[in-house]
C-alpha cells in the first residue's frame, strides 16, 4: 500500500519538466510545480520549506536529537541560523559546494547518488533539486529573517465541492515580514483529518472521495492552517430537501449544516430507545423493567423532558460527572500522599468534593476556582487548619464519609507524594481546563499548532511558585505538631506530618520552590503568562493562578467556555464536535464551528449552569434521533445525523451489566461499601472486577490527557463477556435477577418479556420469541433456559453498546 | 490510504506507524481491526532486520537479586564485598559463576551474562519499570513493558495469547502508551503437583472458558446470541462499530474454541522426569509450561519468581532457597529449549529491577544498588559461551563495556527483527522511539 502511494505521488511530482538543467553554475530561474517560478532562492524561505515538506528535518531524521548520519537540523524548522551552519560550515563545508553545484554531498545525498540513510528523496534535475541547486549557483546565502511569515492564506478558504468524485487544487499563499508575497503551495505540507473523505496530494490537489467533510490541514514551516473540505450527498431528481423540525439552537444549526451536506437526519428515537441511551448517558445505569413501562405507558407530551430533568437530579448524574472530573482532573490514587493504606479514601475525597458540587449544580467556573486556586487552608489560621486536618483523619481512620467535600477548595489536586514541577501543572491545567495540549512545546515548537517552547515555560511559570510544604505563617504550629508525630511514628506505622499547598514568593531563580523556568534563547527567567493570554503580574502576597482564573473566566476567552460545553457535548454525543475533546488545535479544527460558538454562547449567558447545558443539550431533537441510519447519513460520523453506536465508560458496563443480571459488584477495600462504579474514586480497585475495569478501558489517570481511557471494543472485552467467570458465575448465580423473575411469571413468555426489558428496555421481536420457544423445548430446566437467555443478550452488540 | 509524499528515513510518514505491524490481533481495537489487511501488507513491506528470534521468555527475579553473588562474583575483594559464596568453572571458556549456580554452570557455553549492566534508580517500583520497558521512566509518558511492545509489533499466532504473564505484574498498566488492549494474559494457578504427575490448574483468565462451562454449551448459547443479535442489524443500526464487534465476536470464538493454549498448559503431556527436572513449585512448572507455550506460538512469556530483596541474610535466602530453585529451572529450561531445537529462535532473559550493594551490611544482607548488575540473556541470536564488560574490582560499577536496560532491550528486539528506533506514536499523537537511548550491543550479538 505504501509503496503504491509513494510511486503514484511521486511520479505526479517529479514529471515536472525541468526547464534549467545546465552543466555549469549559470543563474536561472526556477519553475516550481502548479507555475510559479522562483528568481532569487531564499534559504529560509525555500529551503527551509523543502526541509520541512520532505521530512528531512523530522524527529525520526535529521531533526532528531542527536541527528542522522552526522546531519543535524533542528526539528521541524525551528532554529535556521542552526541548520544553514550545519549544512554551509560542518563537515568542513563539503555539504556545499559552491564551484561545482552538482557535487555537493547535500545533492548527492538527497538524490541516492551515493548512500543516504533516508534513501532517495528527490531525482536529479527535478524541481527541489533545481530549487536547492540554484541557491547554491546563487552563493548559498542566507539573509536572517527573510522567511518570517507575516500571514499565510488559503485559496479558497473552503473548498466546497459540488459533489463526491471531484478534484481541485488548493493555493497556498505567503506574505512575509518584508511584505513580498508568494505562492508557496508545493513548499506546504498537506494532510487530511480523513482520508476516506477527501484525498490530497503533496502539490494540494484535492480529490472528494464520498460525500462528507473534513479538514485538511496545510502547514508551511510551522505555520498551520485548517482548510474545511466538503462534498454533498447527491439528491435523487426532484427530491426536496425536508423541513426538519428545530426545539433549539442545537437543532438549527446542527440542521443547517447537514442541509449543506444534503444529509437527511434520521427520524426521532422510539420511546424504548431514548430511556435507554438516557438512561445509560446520565446515569450510567439501565432503566428497570418497571421504569421502562411506566415510561411507554405515559402519554403526557413533554414525558421525555420530564425524564430528563428526573435523571439529571438522580444521585448517580452526579456520581457519574464526579467520575469524569476524576478522569480530567487526574485523581490517580498512586500518586497521592503517603501513607499508603490512605490513599483510596483520599481519591474518594477528590470524588465526593466534585460529586457534592455536581449535585448543588455549582456553576462550572466556580467548580474550576475550587481545583485551580486551591490551597490547604482556604484562609484558615494554622491552628484551624491543623483542627480540621486531624478531624479528618479520625474521619478517615473510621470510615468513608468525612467533612472533606465541604472545603472550599479540592487542594488534593495539588497535593502528591511526588513533587510534581510547573510544566507538569502547566500540561495538566492545559488539557482539564483548556483542552489544549502543550507537552510537544515542552522540548520545540508545537508541530501542529501555534504553541512554543517560550509559551510553554511562561506558562508553566503560573505555577512556579505554587508549594507542598509548610509556609512561613504555620511553620511554628505544624513544626510542634510534626515533631510531637514524629514522637508517636513507629516503623510499622509512620505517621505522615502537616504539609500544606499554599503559594510562597516567586523568586525568579532557578528550580525548587517558586523557581521559574527560563527562556531557552536568553536563558533568563520567564514570566508568568496564560496561554496565549496576557502576562500575569506576580505581586508579594499574590496567587498567580487567580489572575489565570480571572482570564479564563472572561467571556471572550477562546478556550474556557468552549472546552467544557465540548466535553459534556462530546459526552453526550460520543464524538465532540472538537474530537478528542482535549485536543483543541489549528489541526484539528471543529467539525461544526458555529455549533460550538453557540453552544459556547449559551453556556455563559447562563453564567455557566452545568445542568442547564444538559438539559439544552439533552432536549435537542439531536440528541433525541433514532439510531437507524438512511441511506445519506450511513457514513456520517461528525455531523450528528443519527445517533451515533458508542461504548460505554468501563464504570457503566459494569454497573450495566450488574443491573441487567441484578446483582451487586463487591468492589473490595479500596471502594466504599456497597457503591456503583461510578462512585468509586479509587483509580486501583483490587478483586475480580479490576479485569473488567482494565479490559473495558478505565484509566489510570496518570497523564493529562482523555486519550488514557480508551473504550474502543477489542477482542478482550467480547472474551470477557463470553467466558469469564465472574460474568459466568453472576449468571448462574441463584439469588440474581431471575430468581425473582422467573418467580414473578410463572409464563415464559411473560419472563422473557421482563429480561428483554431488563437488558434492552424493549420487547421481544416476534422471531426473538420463536427462536426462545424452540430453546426452551430444548432445555428442560427453567432457570437454565433462562440463564442462557440472559447470558445471550448481554453478549449482544444492542446490550453492550449505547445507542 | 494517506496521500502523502512526506515520508521519513525508513520509507514512512509518521502517521503510518500506527498501522504498521499492528497485525497482531489481541492488542487490536477497533479502528486498528479494520485496517488489518493494509496493516499485515505494511508491515511486510517494512522490510529491513531478518528476526533472529521469534519469541521471548523472561524470568524476572523481584525485588532485585544480589548478582554480586550470582553472575559476577569477586573473589578477590575484601570480605566485606566479596560475601560468603565460592566461585567455580563453567562450560564456557573463562566464565565464572556462583558455586550454588552449578548446574547452570554447566549450560554458560550457550548464554551470556552481561556484566556491565547499570543504571541510576535503586527505587522498586521505578527501576522495574525501567528494566521491564527499557525506557527510563518519567512522568510524562507511560513506556508499555517489552511484552506489549512485541505484541504490537510481531505477527500473531491464531488461537493463542501473544503475550503472557504469570501472576499479576506489579505495574498495574504494562501496556502504558499503547493501551490497555495490548496489556499481557494473566495466567493463574500454578503447576499443580508435579511430583505426583498431576494436572497443571494453569489457566489464562479470558480466554478459556471456566470450569463447567462446556464448548458444546457455548455453542448452543451462540446460537440463540445470534437470534437476538439479529434485530438490531436489521434496524439499519449498521456501521463500523457494529461489524467490529461481529468480527471480535467470531475471533473471540476461535480462540475459545481453540485448544492450543489449553493444551500447552497440559503439563502432564510431558516426561516426569522433565517436570521434576523444571522443579515441582509453580516458577519451575511455570517455566515449563511457558515452553510448551513458545512451542504454540506465544510470542513473549513473563515468569517471576519473588523475594530477591534479601536486606537481611542475604547468603542463607540465597544458598538455601532462591539460587538453588532458579538453578534448577533456568538450566533446566536453557537445556530443555536445546534439545528441542528451540533455542536458537527463543530468547531467554533471566533479570531484576537492579542488583545489590557491593558492600554487606550489618545483617548480612545487600541493599539496593543500581550502578551496578548483571543479568543472563540467552539464545535466539544471542552470543553463546560470553561474559559481556565487567565491573571494577569492588563490584561498584561498571569497568569496561557500561550498558544500560534501554541497550539491552534494543539488543533484544533487534534479535526480535524490530528496529529498537522504530518511532510509535502515543494516543496524544507524539511521536516515540521504541527504545530512544537504546544502542544495539553488537558485543552480544552471535
Amino acid at each position: 500500500m505504501q509503496a503504491a502511494c509513494f510511486t503514484r505521488f511521486g511520479t505526479a511530482l517529479f514529471a515536472v519538466t525541468v526547464l534549467t538543467v545546465s552543466a555549469g553554475p549559470v543563474r536561472a530561474e526556477v519553475r516550481l510545480p502548479g507555475g510559479a517560478t522562483v528568481q532569487k532562492v531564499d534559504f529560509e524561505r525555500h529551503i527551509m520549506g523543502l526541509f520541512g515538506r520532505m521530512g528531512c528535518n523530522s524527529g525520526s531524521c535529521h531533526g532528531s536529537f542527536q541527528g542522522k548520519g552526522g546531519l543535524r537540523l533542528s526539528l521541524f524548522g525551528y532554529d535556521p541560523e542552526k541548520d544553514y551552519i550545519a549544512l554551509t560550515h560542518d563537515l568542513e563545508g563539503r555539504r556545499i559546494n559552491r564551484a561545482d553545484p552538482d557535487a555537493s554531498l547535500i545533492l548527492l545525498k538527497a538524490t541516492g547518488q551515493i548512500e543516504h540513510g533516508g534513501q532517495k528523496r528527490f531525482a536529479k534535475g527535478s524541481w527541489p533539486y533545481q530549487l536547492f541547486r540554484e541557491w547554491i549557483v546563487q552563493g548559498a546565502h542566507w539573509n536572517k529573517g527573510s522567511g518570517d511569515i507575516a500571514s499565510i492564506s488559503i485559496n479558497p478558504p473552503e473548498y466546497a465541492f459540488a459533489k463526491a468524485g471531484l478534484s481541485g487544487q488548493l493555493r497556498v499563499e505567503a506574505v512575509f515580514g518584508d511584505g513580498a508575497k508568494e505562492d508557496v503551495t508545493p513548499l506546504c505540507d498537506f494532510r487530511t483529518n480523513d482520508d476516506s473523505v477527501v484525498e490530497v496530494n503533496p502539490l494540494g490537489q484535492l480529490k472528494a472521495l464520498r460525500p462528507g467533510d473534513t479538514a485538511v490541514i496545510v502547514s508551511y514551516r510551522g505555520s498551520v492552517t485548517p482548510v474545511r473540505v466538503m462534498a454533498p450527498v447527491e439528491s435523487a431528481p426532484g427530491a426536496r430537501y425536508p423541513d426538519v423540525p428545530e426545539i433549539n439552537f442545537i437543532d438549527h444549526e446542527v440542521f443547517a449544516k447537514l442541509k449543506r451536506l444534503n444529509i437527511l437526519p434520521s427520524d426521532l428515537s422510539s420511546d424504548n430507545e431514548f430511556l435507554r441511551r438516557v438512561t445509560i448517558d446520565v446515569n450510567g445505569a439501565l432503566p428497570t423493567p418497571q421504569e421502562a413501562r411506566d415510561f411507554l405507558a405515559d402519554t403526557r407530551p413533554d414525558k421525555r423532558a420530564r425524564k430528563i430533568d428526573e435523571l439529571l437530579e438522580h444521585p448517580m448524574h452526579a456520581a457519574l460527572w464526579a467520575t469524569k472530573f476524576c478522569d480530567i482532573t487526574g485523581d490517580n490514587t498512586d500518586l497521592l500522599e503517603n501513607p499508603q493504606k490512605q490513599r483510596a479514601k483520599l481519591s474518594q475525597m477528590w470524588h465526593d468534593w466534585f460529586r457534592k458540587r455536581i449535585a448543588e449544580n455549582m456553576p462550572y467556573d466556580q467548580l474550576v476556582h475550587g481545583v485551580l486556586c486551591a490551597t490547604s487552608r482556604d484562609g484558615l489560621s494554622p491552628e484551624e487548619y491543623l483542627k480540621q486536618f486531624k478531624e479528618r483523619e479520625e474521619a478517615e481512620d473510621k470510615g468513608w464519609t468525612n467533612a472533606y467535600a465541604d472545603r472550599e477548595t479540592l487542594d488534593l489536586f495539588w497535593r502528591r507524594q511526588q513533587a510534581v514541577t510547573p510544566d507538569q501543572w502547566g500540561e495538566k491545567t492545559a488539557a482539564a481546563f483548556l483542552g489544549v495540549r502543550v507537552e510537544c512545546a515542552q522540548c520545540h515548537k508545537h508541530p501542529f499548532d501555534r504553541w512554543t517552547q517560550v509559551d510553554y515555560r511562561a506558562y508553566a511559570n503560573v505555577f512556579a511558585a505554587v508549594s507542598f510544604g509548610i509556609s512561613p505563617d504555620a511553620k511554628k504550629v505544624f513544626d510542634d505538631e510534626n515533631a510531637e508525630r514524629k514522637k508517636k511514628s513507629e516503623p510499622k506505622n509512620q505517621i505522615p506530618p502537616i504539609r500544606e499547598i499554599y503559594v510562597g514568593a516567586f523568586s525568579g531563580g532557578k528550580g525548587g520552590n517558586g523557581g521559574a523556568l527560563l527562556n531557552p534563547e536568553t536563558n533568563k527567567p520567564l514570566a508568568p503568562k496564560a496561554l496565549g493570554g496576557p502576562n500575569i503580574l506576580v505581586e508579594k502576597g499574590q496567587d498567580p493562578r487567580q489572575a489565570l482564573f480571572d482570564w479564563m473566566d472572561a467571556s471572550d476567552n477562546p478556550f474556557f467556555a468552549r472546552a467544557f460545553a465540548n466535553r459534556v457535548w462530546g459526552h453526550y454525543f460520543g464524538v465532540g464536535v472538537v474530537d478528542p475533546v482535549d485536543n483543541f488545535s489549528l489541526a484539528n479544527p471543529p467539525s461544526n464551528p458555529k455549533l460550538l460558538d453557540a453552544l459556547a454562547k449559551d453556556f455563559l449567558r447562563g453564567k455557566y449552569d452545568i445542568r442547564q447545558l444538559e438539559r439544552t443539550i439533552l432536549n435537542s431533537r439531536a440528541y433525541q434521533l433514532s439510531s437507524s441510519v438512511n441511506a445519506t447519513n450511513r457514513l456520517d460520523r461528525s455531523n450528528y445525523s443519527h445517533s451515533y453506536l458508542r461504548p460505554m465508560m468501563a464504570e457503566v458496563v459494569v454497573d450495566v451489566l450488574n443491573d441487567a443480571v441484578g446483582v451487586k459488584e463487591k468492589f473490595g477495600n479500596d471502594a466504599p461499601p456497597d457503591c456503583r462504579a461510578v462512585e468509586i474514586g479509587a483509580s486501583r480497585v483490587n478483586g475480580s472486577v479490576a479485569l473488567a475495569f482494565r479490559v473495558f478501558g478505565r484509566p489510570q489517570r496518570t497523564t493529562a490527557c482523555d486519550c488514557e481511557r480508551s473504550s474502543d471494543p477489542g477482542l478482550t472485552q467480547k472474551l470477557f463477556l463470553m467466558a469469564d467467570d465472574t460474568l459466568v458465575n453472576k449468571i448462574k448465580a441463584p439469588d440474581n435477577r431471575l430468581k425473582q423473575l422467573l418467580a414473578d411469571h410463572k409464563d415464559d413468555d411473560e419472563a422473557l418479556d421482563e429480561l428483554f426489558l431488563a437488558a434492552l428496555t424493549r420487547l421481544p421481536t416476534n422471531k426473538e420469541r420463536e427462536k426462545f420457544t424452540a430453546y426452551r423445548a430444548t432445555h428442560k430446566d427453567r432457570r437454565t433456559a433462562f440463564a442462557d437467555a440472559l447470558w445471550a443478550l448481554v453478549n449482544t452488540s444492542e446490550f453492550i453498546l449505547n445507542h | 490510504m494517506t496521500s502523502r509524499f512526506t515520508t521519513d528515513c525508513e520509507g514512512f510518514h509518521r502517521r503510518d506507524f500506527i498501522k504498521i505491524g499492528a497485525a497482531g490481533l489481541f492488542g487490536l481495537t477497533l479502528p486498528q481491526l479494520l485496517r488489518l489487511e493494509s496493516q499485515a501488507k505494511a508491515a511486510e513491506s517494512a522490510g529491513g532486520l531478518k528476526p533472529r528470534a521469534d519469541a521471548v521468555i523472561l524470568l524476572w527475579l523481584g525485588g532485585g537479586p544480589a548478582t554480586i553473588d550470582m553472575w559476577d562474583l569477586k573473589p578477590n575483594a575484601p570480605t566485606e564485598i566479596r560475601g560468603e559464596f565460592k566461585s567455580i568453572a563453567t562450560s564456557a571458556d573463562g566464565v565464572q559463576i556462583c558455586e550454588h549456580l552449578s548446574k547452570t554452570a554447566k549450560v554458560c557455553d550457550r548464554v551470556t551474562l552481561v556484566r556491565s549492566l547499570n543504571h541510576t534508580i535503586p527505587s522498586h517500583g521505578p527501576a522495574t519499570v525501567f528494566m521491564q520497558t527499557g525506557n527510563k521512566p518519567t512522568p510524562a509518558v507511560q513506556y508499555p513493558v517489552l511484552g506489549s511492545l512485541t505484541t504490537r509489533l510481531m505477527s500473531q499466532q491464531q488461537g493463542v495469547p501473544p503475550f503472557v504473564s504469570f501472576g499479576e505484574s506489579r505495574n498495574g498498566n504494562a501496556a502504558g502508551y499503547l493501551g490497555t488492549a495490548y496489556n499481557p494474559f494473566v495466567i493463574e494457578g500454578d503447576g499443580g503437583k508435579a511430583g505426583k504427575g498431576g494436572k497443571a490448574n494453569f489457566r489464562v483468565r479470558g480466554i478459556q472458558l471456566p470450569t463447567g462451562f462446556t464448548l458444546d454449551e457455548l455453542e448452543d448459547r451462540n446460537k440463540l446470541l445470534n437470534d437476538f443479535d439479529g434485530a438490531f442489524r436489521a434496524a439499519d443500526k449498521s456501521g463500523d462499530l457494529v461489524d467490529g464487534l461481529d468480527a471480535f465476536h467470531k475471533k473471540a470464538l476461535e480462540i475459545l474454541r481453540s485448544d492450543k493454549t489449553k493444551k500447552a498448559f497440559d503439563l502432564t503431556q510431558e516426561k516426569q522426569e522433565l517436570r521434576d527436572a523444571y522443579g515441582a513449585d509453580g516458577f519451575g512448572q511455570g517455566a515449563l509450561a511457558a515452553r510448551r507455550l513458545v512451542e504454540a506460538g506465544v510470542r513473549f512469556v513473563t515468569i517471576s519468581m519473588g523475594g530477591w530483596d534479601t536486606h537481611g541474610k542475604n547468603f542463607e535466602a540465597l544458598s538455601k532457597q532462591r539460587l538453588p530453585q532458579l538453578d534448577q529451572t533456568l538450566s533446566t529450561l536453557i537445556q530443555d529449549l536445546t534439545d528441542r531445537g528451540m533455542l536458537e529462535r527463543t530468547i531467554v532473559y533471566c533479570a531484576g529491577e537492579f542488583g545489590r550493594t557491593p558492600k554487606v551490611n550489618k545483617n548480612a544482607g545487600r541493599d539496593h544498588w543500581a550502578r551496578s548488575m548483571a543479568v543472563l540473556l540467552a539464545g535466539g541470536g544471542i552470543k553463546r559461551g560470553y561474559a559481556h564488560g565487567a565491573t571494577d574490582a569492588q563490584g561498584m560499577a561498571p569497568a569496561t563495556e557500561p550498558c544500560t536496560p534501554d541497550d539491552v532491550s534494543s539488543t533484544i528486539f533487534h534479535c526480535l527483527g524490530i528496529d529498537p528506533h522504530t518511532e510509535m506514536q502515543t494516543s496524544t499523537g507524539r511521536p516515540i522511539q521504541l527504545f530512544r537511548e537504546g544502542r544495539v550491543i553488537e558485543k552480544l550479538l552471535a
